[in-house]
Protein backbone atom coordinates (compact mmCIF):
# COMPACT_ATOMS: atom_id res chain seq x y z
CA UNK A 1 0.00 0.00 0.00
CA UNK A 2 1.80 3.12 -1.15
CA UNK A 3 -0.44 5.76 -2.68
CA UNK A 4 0.08 9.12 -4.30
CA UNK A 5 2.30 10.84 -1.73
CA UNK A 6 4.85 8.05 -1.67
CA UNK A 7 4.90 7.80 -5.44
CA UNK A 8 5.21 11.55 -5.85
CA UNK A 9 8.12 11.98 -3.47
CA UNK A 10 9.77 8.72 -4.37
CA UNK A 11 10.25 7.75 -0.77
CA UNK A 12 8.33 5.97 1.91
CA UNK A 13 6.28 8.49 3.84
CA UNK A 14 4.10 5.98 5.63
CA UNK A 15 4.01 6.98 9.24
CA UNK A 16 3.31 4.86 12.24
CA UNK A 17 1.41 6.17 15.23
CA UNK A 18 2.93 9.35 16.54
CA UNK A 19 5.46 9.63 13.75
CA UNK A 20 4.75 12.24 11.18
CA UNK A 21 6.74 12.99 8.09
CA UNK A 22 6.39 15.83 5.65
CA UNK A 23 7.85 15.04 2.26
CA UNK A 24 10.16 12.49 3.75
CA UNK A 25 11.45 14.73 6.54
CA UNK A 26 10.23 14.29 10.10
CA UNK A 27 7.82 16.98 11.24
CA UNK A 28 9.11 19.21 13.99
CA UNK A 29 8.08 17.78 17.31
CA UNK A 30 7.60 14.22 16.13
CA UNK A 31 9.50 11.42 17.79
CA UNK A 32 11.78 11.00 14.79
CA UNK A 33 12.89 14.63 14.87
CA UNK A 34 14.08 14.59 18.47
CA UNK A 35 17.81 14.68 19.04
CA UNK A 36 19.07 11.38 20.37
CA UNK A 37 19.42 11.37 24.13
CA UNK A 38 16.57 13.79 24.81
CA UNK A 39 13.60 12.31 26.59
CA UNK A 40 10.03 13.49 26.49
CA UNK A 41 7.57 12.31 29.10
CA UNK A 42 4.57 13.83 27.36
CA UNK A 43 3.75 11.51 24.50
CA UNK A 44 0.77 12.34 22.36
CA UNK A 45 -0.21 10.15 19.43
CA UNK A 46 -1.68 11.81 16.38
CA UNK A 47 -4.96 9.80 16.51
CA UNK A 48 -5.44 10.89 20.12
CA UNK A 49 -4.52 14.47 19.24
CA UNK A 50 -7.09 14.41 16.39
CA UNK A 51 -9.76 13.04 18.74
CA UNK A 52 -9.07 15.64 21.45
CA UNK A 53 -8.91 18.50 18.94
CA UNK A 54 -12.19 17.46 17.33
CA UNK A 55 -13.83 17.26 20.77
CA UNK A 56 -12.57 20.77 21.54
CA UNK A 57 -13.96 22.07 18.23
CA UNK A 58 -17.27 20.34 19.05
CA UNK A 59 -17.47 21.95 22.47
CA UNK A 60 -16.75 25.40 20.96
CA UNK A 61 -19.36 24.95 18.21
CA UNK A 62 -22.05 23.71 20.61
CA UNK A 63 -21.31 26.52 23.09
CA UNK A 64 -21.55 29.10 20.32
CA UNK A 65 -24.80 27.59 19.01
CA UNK A 66 -26.22 27.55 22.53
CA UNK A 67 -25.20 31.19 23.14
CA UNK A 68 -26.68 32.35 19.83
CA UNK A 69 -29.68 30.00 20.19
CA UNK A 70 -29.17 28.61 16.69
CA UNK A 71 -30.55 25.13 17.39
CA UNK A 72 -31.88 23.20 20.33
CA UNK A 73 -31.68 19.53 21.22
CA UNK A 74 -34.64 17.31 22.07
CA UNK A 75 -32.72 15.80 25.00
CA UNK A 76 -29.77 17.16 27.04
CA UNK A 77 -27.81 13.97 26.26
CA UNK A 78 -27.84 14.61 22.49
CA UNK A 79 -25.20 17.39 22.46
CA UNK A 80 -22.85 15.08 24.36
CA UNK A 81 -23.48 12.29 21.86
CA UNK A 82 -22.95 14.76 19.02
CA UNK A 83 -19.63 15.98 20.42
CA UNK A 84 -18.32 12.51 21.28
CA UNK A 85 -19.61 10.51 18.35
CA UNK A 86 -19.90 12.90 15.41
CA UNK A 87 -17.18 15.45 16.20
CA UNK A 88 -14.72 13.18 18.03
CA UNK A 89 -15.05 9.74 16.49
CA UNK A 90 -16.45 10.34 13.01
CA UNK A 91 -15.12 13.72 11.86
CA UNK A 92 -12.01 13.89 14.05
CA UNK A 93 -10.67 10.36 14.31
CA UNK A 94 -12.19 8.59 11.29
CA UNK A 95 -11.99 11.36 8.69
CA UNK A 96 -9.34 13.65 10.19
CA UNK A 97 -6.76 11.12 11.21
CA UNK A 98 -7.53 8.37 8.69
CA UNK A 99 -7.51 10.69 5.67
CA UNK A 100 -5.18 13.48 6.70
CA UNK A 101 -3.18 12.28 9.65
CA UNK A 102 -1.12 9.43 8.26
CA UNK A 103 0.82 11.03 5.44
CA UNK A 104 2.12 14.30 4.13
CA UNK A 105 -0.68 16.84 3.92
CA UNK A 106 0.17 17.81 0.34
CA UNK A 107 -2.92 17.61 -1.84
CA UNK A 108 -5.11 15.91 0.74
CA UNK A 109 -6.96 19.03 1.98
CA UNK A 110 -9.78 18.82 -0.58
CA UNK A 111 -10.33 15.16 0.33
CA UNK A 112 -10.58 16.06 4.02
CA UNK A 113 -13.17 18.74 3.29
CA UNK A 114 -15.00 16.48 0.82
CA UNK A 115 -15.36 13.56 3.24
CA UNK A 116 -16.28 15.84 6.16
CA UNK A 117 -18.92 17.74 4.18
CA UNK A 118 -20.48 14.61 2.63
CA UNK A 119 -20.75 12.96 6.05
CA UNK A 120 -22.06 16.24 7.48
CA UNK A 121 -24.81 16.51 4.85
CA UNK A 122 -25.72 12.87 5.52
CA UNK A 123 -25.96 13.50 9.29
CA UNK A 124 -27.96 16.70 8.83
CA UNK A 125 -30.27 14.88 6.40
CA UNK A 126 -30.82 12.00 8.80
CA UNK A 127 -31.73 14.48 11.54
CA UNK A 128 -33.84 16.74 9.34
CA UNK A 129 -36.00 14.00 7.82
CA UNK A 130 -36.00 11.14 10.35
CA UNK A 131 -34.25 11.49 13.72
CA UNK A 132 -35.23 15.02 14.81
CA UNK A 133 -32.61 15.00 17.58
CA UNK A 134 -32.21 18.75 17.19
CA UNK A 135 -34.35 21.47 15.63
CA UNK A 136 -33.59 24.91 14.26
CA UNK A 137 -34.68 28.09 15.96
CA UNK A 138 -36.57 30.77 14.03
CA UNK A 139 -33.44 32.96 14.05
CA UNK A 140 -31.84 33.22 10.58
CA UNK A 141 -28.43 31.62 10.15
CA UNK A 142 -26.26 34.00 8.06
CA UNK A 143 -29.35 35.00 6.13
CA UNK A 144 -30.65 31.44 5.70
CA UNK A 145 -34.19 31.14 7.03
CA UNK A 146 -35.72 27.80 6.04
CA UNK A 147 -34.95 24.79 8.22
CA UNK A 148 -34.02 22.56 5.24
CA UNK A 149 -31.60 25.20 3.91
CA UNK A 150 -30.02 25.64 7.34
CA UNK A 151 -29.45 21.88 7.53
CA UNK A 152 -27.84 21.87 4.07
CA UNK A 153 -25.67 24.88 4.89
CA UNK A 154 -24.48 23.44 8.19
CA UNK A 155 -23.93 20.08 6.46
CA UNK A 156 -21.43 21.69 4.09
CA UNK A 157 -19.66 23.54 6.92
CA UNK A 158 -18.99 20.15 8.58
CA UNK A 159 -16.23 19.90 5.97
CA UNK A 160 -14.13 22.36 7.96
CA UNK A 161 -14.10 20.11 11.04
CA UNK A 162 -11.63 17.43 9.82
CA UNK A 163 -9.58 20.11 8.08
CA UNK A 164 -9.19 22.18 11.26
CA UNK A 165 -8.79 19.02 13.32
CA UNK A 166 -5.74 17.82 11.39
CA UNK A 167 -4.08 21.23 11.31
CA UNK A 168 -4.66 21.89 15.02
CA UNK A 169 -3.76 18.32 16.03
CA UNK A 170 -0.40 18.58 14.28
CA UNK A 171 0.16 21.94 15.96
CA UNK A 172 -0.83 20.42 19.31
CA UNK A 173 1.68 17.60 18.84
CA UNK A 174 4.44 20.02 18.00
CA UNK A 175 3.64 22.13 21.06
CA UNK A 176 3.22 19.12 23.38
CA UNK A 177 6.76 17.95 22.58
CA UNK A 178 8.23 21.43 22.90
CA UNK A 179 6.66 21.76 26.37
CA UNK B 1 -39.50 18.60 8.91
CA UNK B 2 -40.49 14.98 8.32
CA UNK B 3 -39.46 13.12 5.17
CA UNK B 4 -42.02 13.83 2.43
CA UNK B 5 -43.27 11.10 0.12
CA UNK B 6 -40.57 10.37 -2.41
CA UNK B 7 -41.22 8.41 -5.60
CA UNK B 8 -39.18 5.27 -6.32
CA UNK B 9 -37.46 7.01 -9.25
CA UNK B 10 -36.46 9.94 -7.04
CA UNK B 11 -35.19 7.55 -4.37
CA UNK B 12 -33.04 5.85 -6.99
CA UNK B 13 -31.83 9.21 -8.21
CA UNK B 14 -31.00 10.36 -4.66
CA UNK B 15 -29.17 7.08 -4.03
CA UNK B 16 -27.20 7.54 -7.25
CA UNK B 17 -26.19 11.04 -6.18
CA UNK B 18 -25.34 9.99 -2.63
CA UNK B 19 -23.51 6.76 -3.43
CA UNK B 20 -22.08 7.42 -6.89
CA UNK B 21 -21.57 11.17 -6.86
CA UNK B 22 -20.48 11.55 -3.24
CA UNK B 23 -19.57 8.27 -1.53
CA UNK B 24 -17.56 6.66 -4.32
CA UNK B 25 -15.81 9.91 -5.19
CA UNK B 26 -14.66 10.25 -1.55
CA UNK B 27 -13.65 6.57 -1.44
CA UNK B 28 -11.69 6.93 -4.69
CA UNK B 29 -9.61 9.84 -3.39
CA UNK B 30 -8.97 8.27 -0.02
CA UNK B 31 -7.72 5.18 -1.88
CA UNK B 32 -5.70 7.36 -4.25
CA UNK B 33 -3.79 8.98 -1.39
CA UNK B 34 -3.40 5.91 0.80
CA UNK B 35 -3.13 2.87 -1.48
CA UNK B 36 -2.20 1.61 -4.92
CA UNK B 37 -5.72 0.50 -5.78
CA UNK B 38 -6.53 3.35 -8.13
CA UNK B 39 -3.18 3.55 -9.91
CA UNK B 40 -2.71 1.98 -13.35
CA UNK B 41 -0.02 -0.67 -13.75
CA UNK B 42 2.19 1.40 -16.04
CA UNK B 43 2.87 3.83 -13.18
CA UNK B 44 4.66 1.01 -11.31
CA UNK B 45 6.57 -0.39 -14.26
CA UNK B 46 8.87 2.48 -15.10
CA UNK B 47 10.79 0.62 -17.77
CA UNK B 48 11.91 3.49 -20.00
CA UNK B 49 12.36 7.30 -19.83
CA UNK B 50 9.23 7.68 -21.98
CA UNK B 51 7.13 5.73 -19.44
CA UNK B 52 8.64 7.73 -16.58
CA UNK B 53 7.67 10.94 -18.34
CA UNK B 54 4.15 9.68 -19.04
CA UNK B 55 3.74 8.48 -15.45
CA UNK B 56 4.87 11.87 -14.11
CA UNK B 57 2.44 13.72 -16.38
CA UNK B 58 -0.36 11.26 -15.49
CA UNK B 59 0.19 11.59 -11.73
CA UNK B 60 0.40 15.37 -11.97
CA UNK B 61 -2.83 15.43 -13.97
CA UNK B 62 -4.65 13.09 -11.57
CA UNK B 63 -3.51 15.00 -8.50
CA UNK B 64 -5.22 18.14 -9.84
CA UNK B 65 -8.65 16.50 -9.61
CA UNK B 66 -9.45 16.42 -5.84
CA UNK B 67 -10.52 20.07 -5.64
CA UNK B 68 -12.81 19.70 -8.66
CA UNK B 69 -14.17 16.42 -7.31
CA UNK B 70 -14.85 18.13 -3.97
CA UNK B 71 -17.28 20.36 -5.87
CA UNK B 72 -18.94 17.33 -7.48
CA UNK B 73 -19.17 15.39 -4.21
CA UNK B 74 -20.67 18.28 -2.22
CA UNK B 75 -23.20 19.33 -4.90
CA UNK B 76 -24.19 15.66 -5.40
CA UNK B 77 -24.75 15.24 -1.66
CA UNK B 78 -26.85 18.43 -1.64
CA UNK B 79 -28.86 17.20 -4.63
CA UNK B 80 -29.57 13.91 -2.82
CA UNK B 81 -30.46 15.82 0.36
CA UNK B 82 -32.93 18.11 -1.41
CA UNK B 83 -34.38 15.25 -3.48
CA UNK B 84 -35.22 13.38 -0.28
CA UNK B 85 -36.75 16.61 1.03
CA UNK B 86 -38.63 17.07 -2.29
CA UNK B 87 -37.34 20.63 -2.54
CA UNK B 88 -36.89 22.55 -5.81
CA UNK B 89 -33.21 23.09 -5.02
CA UNK B 90 -32.67 19.40 -5.86
CA UNK B 91 -32.93 20.33 -9.53
CA UNK B 92 -30.46 23.19 -9.17
CA UNK B 93 -27.82 21.17 -7.31
CA UNK B 94 -28.51 18.07 -9.39
CA UNK B 95 -27.90 19.90 -12.67
CA UNK B 96 -24.78 21.58 -11.28
CA UNK B 97 -23.40 18.25 -10.01
CA UNK B 98 -24.25 16.37 -13.21
CA UNK B 99 -22.76 19.09 -15.40
CA UNK B 100 -19.56 19.13 -13.36
CA UNK B 101 -19.36 15.32 -13.41
CA UNK B 102 -19.80 15.21 -17.19
CA UNK B 103 -17.18 17.93 -17.63
CA UNK B 104 -14.64 16.05 -15.50
CA UNK B 105 -15.38 12.80 -17.32
CA UNK B 106 -14.76 14.45 -20.70
CA UNK B 107 -11.47 15.97 -19.51
CA UNK B 108 -10.29 12.59 -18.22
CA UNK B 109 -11.36 10.77 -21.39
CA UNK B 110 -9.69 13.43 -23.53
CA UNK B 111 -6.42 13.13 -21.59
CA UNK B 112 -6.41 9.34 -21.78
CA UNK B 113 -7.20 9.31 -25.51
CA UNK B 114 -4.57 11.93 -26.37
CA UNK B 115 -1.87 10.07 -24.44
CA UNK B 116 -2.71 6.67 -25.92
CA UNK B 117 -3.88 5.24 -22.61
CA UNK B 118 -7.13 4.03 -24.17
CA UNK B 119 -5.36 2.30 -27.04
CA UNK B 120 -6.69 -1.30 -27.08
CA UNK B 121 -3.22 -2.80 -26.55
CA UNK B 122 -2.62 -0.66 -23.45
CA UNK B 123 -6.15 -0.97 -22.13
CA UNK B 124 -6.36 -4.78 -22.35
CA UNK B 125 -3.26 -5.45 -20.26
CA UNK B 126 -3.78 -2.78 -17.56
CA UNK B 127 -6.49 -3.44 -14.95
CA UNK B 128 -6.03 0.06 -13.48
CA UNK B 129 -6.80 1.67 -16.83
CA UNK B 130 -9.79 -0.63 -17.33
CA UNK B 131 -11.14 0.57 -13.98
CA UNK B 132 -10.54 4.15 -15.04
CA UNK B 133 -12.38 3.57 -18.33
CA UNK B 134 -15.28 2.09 -16.37
CA UNK B 135 -15.33 5.12 -14.06
CA UNK B 136 -15.23 7.51 -17.05
CA UNK B 137 -18.13 5.75 -18.79
CA UNK B 138 -20.16 5.54 -15.56
CA UNK B 139 -19.64 9.26 -14.88
CA UNK B 140 -20.68 10.18 -18.40
CA UNK B 141 -23.74 7.92 -18.51
CA UNK B 142 -24.76 8.98 -14.98
CA UNK B 143 -24.37 12.68 -15.80
CA UNK B 144 -26.41 12.44 -19.02
CA UNK B 145 -29.14 10.36 -17.38
CA UNK B 146 -29.30 12.75 -14.44
CA UNK B 147 -29.52 15.88 -16.61
CA UNK B 148 -32.16 14.25 -18.81
CA UNK B 149 -34.26 13.27 -15.78
CA UNK B 150 -33.93 16.59 -13.93
CA UNK B 151 -34.73 18.57 -17.08
CA UNK B 152 -38.37 17.51 -16.90
CA UNK B 153 -38.56 16.90 -13.16
CA UNK B 154 -41.79 18.07 -11.47
CA UNK B 155 -39.73 19.99 -8.91
CA UNK B 156 -38.39 22.25 -11.60
CA UNK B 157 -40.09 25.61 -11.16
CA UNK B 158 -42.64 26.55 -13.80
CA UNK B 159 -41.14 30.02 -14.30
CA UNK B 160 -37.88 28.33 -15.33
CA UNK B 161 -39.72 26.46 -18.06
CA UNK B 162 -41.24 28.89 -20.57
CA UNK B 163 -42.73 25.97 -22.51
CA UNK B 164 -44.89 25.10 -19.50
CA UNK B 165 -46.07 28.68 -19.11
CA UNK B 166 -46.86 28.75 -22.81
CA UNK B 167 -48.78 25.48 -22.53
CA UNK B 168 -50.68 26.89 -19.58
CA UNK B 169 -51.53 30.10 -21.44
CA UNK B 170 -52.62 28.15 -24.50
CA UNK B 171 -54.73 25.91 -22.31
CA UNK B 172 -56.50 28.96 -20.82
CA UNK B 173 -57.01 30.46 -24.30
CA UNK B 174 -58.44 27.21 -25.60
CA UNK B 175 -60.76 26.94 -22.61
CA UNK B 176 -61.96 30.50 -23.12
CA UNK B 177 -62.44 29.85 -26.85
CA UNK B 178 -64.49 26.79 -26.08
CA UNK B 179 -67.01 28.71 -23.96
Amino acid sequence: MKGFSQWFHGQDLNSSYGRIYRAGAPLAGSEASRPSGTRCDVHLDLPLACFITALAIGVCVEALAWALRLWRYRSPIFPLINILLVFGLIEGLSVGWFVGGRDALRGVFPVLFMAGAVLGILIEGLNEFWLHAWSWSARPLLGVRRSIDKAAFVGVTWGFVPLLTVLLARLLMTLSVEV
Amino acid sequence: MTAPKVSVADRLHAAAFAIGGSGLVCAYWIAFFHSDLTLPNFVHNLTSPAVVKLATVYMGFESAFPLADLFVAVTSALAAFYLVGQDAKAVLFGLVASGALGFLAFIDISFNLLHGLYAPATLFRDVGLQMEALINVSCLVGAIWSIWRLWSHPLRRAEDRPSRLLDGALGVDAAEAGR
